[in-house]
């Protein structure tokens, strides 16, 4: 039974997370946009969205060249 | 239910489990044209029968027990750290960092292991279904994921969720019978990087929905969160291309 339980949670988590930071980057940003969202200002709340949008894409960009970076080391 | 909502819900879906069905056919085929159809056909039956399961009890649940606003949410979250994913993978093969995906190879890998396992011709083929089995679910079950995820707004969503992803199913299908041969013709790396930055925009839309923020015209904000995506991970490519030293790209591969 565990070792299906284990092969259930490998699988959902092999579904969602690749790269650990990058998931964990996106889960921040996401607690960001709802502590944005639900901080009592209707002019920020109103504009959560695109505060998510913004932090994802320097999320994307940042990893991206952290990757990269990685690779040109391993390169040599 | 708008035609609107209804085409949000059916087109990601067809797309998504497109690229999905591509990459479980060249398996069964594989299975199929070494060891004989019976098998790995029976094999795929079960592991269609286990989706609907999936789909027909956590998808119908989601939807008429989970309050809108939280579902939003949950179905935002998951929809951009799966989306993220492919849309990360996408932008490290297009800059040489990991290879491309190769349907043709993995196709001749496929039949090199089914050969050498062997084949008792009086025996049913426990390998063929088992192998036919497990592919059909594993890529199955990411579609099953993103029908529940565009299907979570309602029956109608998930109904045409539902639609999208079968006519995927049966257009490759089709083809591959017709060809019997791996579809190396479909550009899947291409569609991976747009249905990854498609996931990752729809994950921002709706967590963005859930939370009670504003998106001025409600869904015509999902092409300008598509297009942001699509340059930032252009950029991406070309930002790769410039980090790793020239002739680099081969070396660098499956890092």
């Amino acid at each position: 039974m565990s070792s299906v339980l284990r092969a259930v949670w490998d699988n959902t988590y092999g579904l969602l997370v690749d790269d650990g930071q990058l998931a964990i980057g996106a889960i921040v940003a996401l607690a960001i946009t709802w502590v944005i969202a639900h901080s009592g200002s209707d002019a920020l709340g109103e504009n959560a969205g695109w505060v998510l949008l913004a932090l994802v894409l320097a999320l994307v960009l940042a990893n991206l060249y952290r990757a990269g970076r990685n690779a040109r080391r391993r390169a040599g | 239910m708008d035609l609107v909502t209804l085409a949000i819900a059916a087109t990601p879906s067809f797309l998504a489990s497109a690229v999905e069905f591509v990459e479980a056919t060249t398996i069964v085929l594989a299975v199929g044209i070494t060891r004989g159809w019976r098998a790995p056909l029976v094999g795929t039956v079960l592991a269609t029968l286990t989706l609907a399961v999936i789909v027909g009890t956590l998808g119908v649940a989601l939807v008429t027990v989970v309050p809108e606003r939280l579902l939003l949410g949950i179905v935002g979250t998951l929809l951009l750290l799966f989306g993220l994913r492919w849309l990360r993978k996408a932008v490290l093969r297009f800059a040489g960092i990991v290879a491309l995906h190769d349907e043709e190879e993995i196709y001749r890998r496929e039949v090199a292991e089914l050969k050498a396992q062997g084949l008792r011709r009086n025996r049913w083929d426990w390998v063929g279904t088992l192998v036919a089995y497990k592919a059909v679910l594993l890529e199955g079950t990411e579609v099953a994921f993103i029908v529940i995820a565009f299907g979570a707004k309602g029956i109608g969503a998930m109904n045409a969720a539902i639609v999208g992803a079968i006519a995927a199913g049966i257009i490759v299908i089709a083809l591959a019978a017709a060809l019997r041969s791996p579809l190396t013709a479909v550009p899947e790396n291409w569609m991976k990087f747009g249905v990854g930055a498609m996931l990752s925009s729809f994950g921002i839309f709706w967590f963005g929905e859930g939370v009670g923020a504003h998106w001025p015209g409600d869904a015509a904000s999902i092409p300008l969160i598509l297009g942001s995506l699509l340059l930032a991970s252009l950029i991406a490519v070309r930002m790769l291309g410039g980090l790793l030293p020239q002739g680099a790209r081969v070396e660098a591969r499956n890092v």
